[in-house]
């Protein structure tokens, strides 16, 4: 029994008890700053992202999610070496669209409620604001684990198809080439990362509930990505004209008309928002929204106001948080 | 370090020098904060909190929570100021909060980690480095009791065993001020009781300056060197516990009838009987009163029950002497 634990230790103690005999060890070590704490807040996080220093059903999720994340970087490899032209398939910059918005969107569902409304749920909140640490600390160190944890679902596949690419061609110029391919991918992961951890985040910390909070990121996330795909359609099916419509100059201007619609209609998800910037920054590779064209600024300012309001409703949340 | 006052009492701070000089560990001065213009949960406080372990005696909502937050640096008073191991709150928060742990009166525990990761982590959080914050998770995990336990998960725990823990994590970062938020609430008397033992060992032996919130009074004036009671954020009296143990006994005595008829004689013998269920109190001024008890109760003829000594309870500690008489019943029928 628990308090007799302590109670049998109180009645040895008046003389020679044990904890009498043990003594108070004070500490006499460094301290550190709020910066090295909030550091090793983020570590912490960034680790608990993936499972670790949790059991092995934590682990599942991220552990699946980046297998599959994997399998094209390997997929490339192995038809690379398998053709003839030895030419890579998959393009540093979009990956795989489609499959990388599914298993991102699961991987935040599934793992940014771990990093937030698992401290809402037990409360112990309180415990790190009266801790050397300044409230908004707190929030930033989970965003800046989150999107580390987001890159590292992100990049390290890419990383795994620059190494599968490069291990195929031969020659510096070829390795050369495919450097500079690579570089503008992993800063497109960058963003990202920084933009999708910013808005999950936003999203789970609502809730200390692990279902509710799951569930705003994964409706939130899917119900733009499908109504953005579902409203494109449409535009795409109702866009060239039948053979009653006009011909001429007035068949490319219901075409410009109908290619309109399909850009803002773009600007819904906040995957296919990330992809017209990336198309918008000069990336030429086929992505999951067509390039924006003259909307590219629409694209842009979506973007930030997206990782604005996102952040300050991220830290807004924590400034609420009452300690006693 | 040279304004650091908690140093002058820890014999292990000798280098940090100003022995002598006793600043308090808690000052406060004038401190008021409003919550809009209807609400004050703090009102032109000013107090002063010495070392050892001090009772903050309140009832819900008189501003104890509002206090701690304010000493903790998290919420800037509406004016006045406080001073908390030398530094003021203003400003100083995040060195305030380095060298003060704080122990929730709600429940702050994860229930799927071990309580080693879990005070190990909150080490970290405190500022201690990752090998020395496993050290002292381990050490404050063992004073505070908990063993081979500390490697099951936190959500395994009894109550008793949740408030050790959260103990333990207020203790890990070696602070000189230890903020107890009710730390024996929703434990059983045992529990209690050996919460209270713990708090007074590390007032005592640990030599950490302790103050302990409570709205049960009678079981912090066990332990506490000084008690503080606020009211409605008003200080209404602060005080160190011997200044007033030897003028607050009182004689509980227990007749089987004729109750009435005793409280009629020890009136007419010149005490104030105060009438507290079956029991008669007596306030104990010296030797003579019992002699006078024990001559009332014989000339009466009645059968004695029961006459204990008690001390006064904390609530009276607290109110004029003027009022006791009725005070004293209220405290008794309050139980």
């Amino acid at each position: 029994m628990a308090n007799d634990n302590v109670a049998g230790a109180g009645q040895v103690a008046p003389g020679a008890g044990v904890i009498h005999d043990i003594g108070y060890q004070t500490y006499e070590g460094p301290r550190l700053g709020r910066g090295q704490i909030a550091l090793a807040l983020c570590w912490h996080s960034l680790r608990s992202a993936f499972g670790f220093g949790r059991g092995a059903k934590a682990k599942i999720v991220p552990v699946i999610t980046f297998v599959i994340m994997c399998a094209p970087a390997v997929i490339n490899a192995v038809v690379m070496a398998l053709s003839r032209s030895h030419a890579r398939v998959i393009d540093y910059d979009t990956y795989t669209g489609n499959l990388r918005v599914l298993v991102l969107l699961v991987f935040m569902a599934a793992q940014a409620p771990e990093l937030v409304s698992r401290d809402l749920r037990s409360r112990v909140l309180p415990l790190y604001f009266a801790r050397p640490i300044r409230r908004q600390d707190y929030p930033l160190a989970k965003y800046a684990a989150f999107t580390l944890a987001c890159l590292a679902m992100i990049d390290i596949p890419v990383l795994l198809l620059y190494i599968g690419t490069i291990l195929q061609v031969h020659g510096g110029a070829a390795v050369w080439a495919q450097t500079r391919a690579l570089v503008p991918g992993l800063l497109v992961g960058l963003m990202w990362a920084a933009v999708l951890a910013a808005i999950a985040l936003a999203l789970a910390c609502v809730s200390g509930r692990r279902a509710f909070s799951t569930g705003s990121v994964a409706i939130f996330f899917f119900m733009t990505w499908t109504l953005e795909n579902v409203l494109t359609k449409i535009g795409a099916t109702s866009g060239p004209p039948g053979p009653r419509g006009p011909v001429g100059a007035s068949a490319a201007a219901s075409a410009e008309h109908v290619s309109a619609a399909t850009h803002l209609f773009g600007l819904i998800s906040p995957f296919t928002v990330l992809d017209g910037v990336r198309q918008w920054l000069g990336g030429t590779s086929q992505g999951i929204v067509a390039a924006p064209a003259g909307y590219g600024v629409a694209y842009g300012v979506i973007l930030l106001l997206l990782l604005g309001i996102s952040l300050a409703a991220l830290v807004r949340r924590y400034g609420s948080v009452s300690v006693a | 370090m040279t304004a650091d006052p908690a140093s002058a009492e820890r014999p292990r701070d000798g280098t940090a020098g100003q022995h002598g000089t006793t600043v308090p560990v808690i000052a406060t001065t004038s401190l008021t904060r409003r919550f809009g213009p209807a609400i004050t949960a703090l009102d032109d406080l000013t107090m002063a909190v010495g070392p050892g372990i001090t009772g903050l005696v309140g009832a819900n909502g008189a501003g104890k929570s509002t206090l701690i937050k304010i000493l903790l640096g998290l919420l800037p008073p509406t004016s006045g100021s406080a001073r908390v191991l030398g530094l003021d709150t203003a400003g100083h928060g995040e060195e305030i909060r380095a060298l003060t742990g704080y122990m929730p009166e709600h429940d702050c525990l994860p229930p799927d980690v071990t309580a080693t990761e879990f005070v190990t982590h909150m080490g970290r959080m405190s500022g201690v480095p990752p090998t020395a914050a496993k050290e002292r998770a381990a050490e404050s995990l063992r004073h505070v009791g908990l063993y081979e336990e500390r490697y099951r998960q936190i959500g395994t725990y009894s109550t008793g065993m949740k408030q050790r823990v959260k103990l333990a994590q207020a203790l890990v970062g070696d602070p000189r001020l230890l903020l107890l938020d009710e730390p024996t609430n929703g434990l059983d008397p045992a529990g209690r009781s050996a919460m209270l033992d713990l708090i007074s060992r590390i007032g005592g032996d640990f030599g950490i300056s302790v103050v302990v919130s409570s709205h049960l009074l009678g079981e912090i004036e066990q332990i506490c060197d000084q008690l503080i009671a606020i009211d409605a954020g008003r200080l209404l009296r602060s005080a160190t516990i011997s200044s007033f143990t030897q003028a607050s006994q009182v004689l509980a005595i227990e007749v089987d009838d004729g109750a009435d008829v005793l409280a009629a004689e020890l009136a007419r013998r010149g005490a104030e009987p105060v009438r507290a269920g079956r029991e008669l109190l007596v306030l104990i001024t010296g030797e003579h009163t019992f002699d006078m008890v024990r001559d009332a109760v014989a000339t009466l003829g009645l059968p004695l029950t029961r006459m204990e000594q008690r001390r006064h309870r904390v609530e009276e500690l607290f109110r004029d002497s003027a009022e006791l008489a009725g005070r004293l019943t209220g405290a008794i029928d309050g139980q």
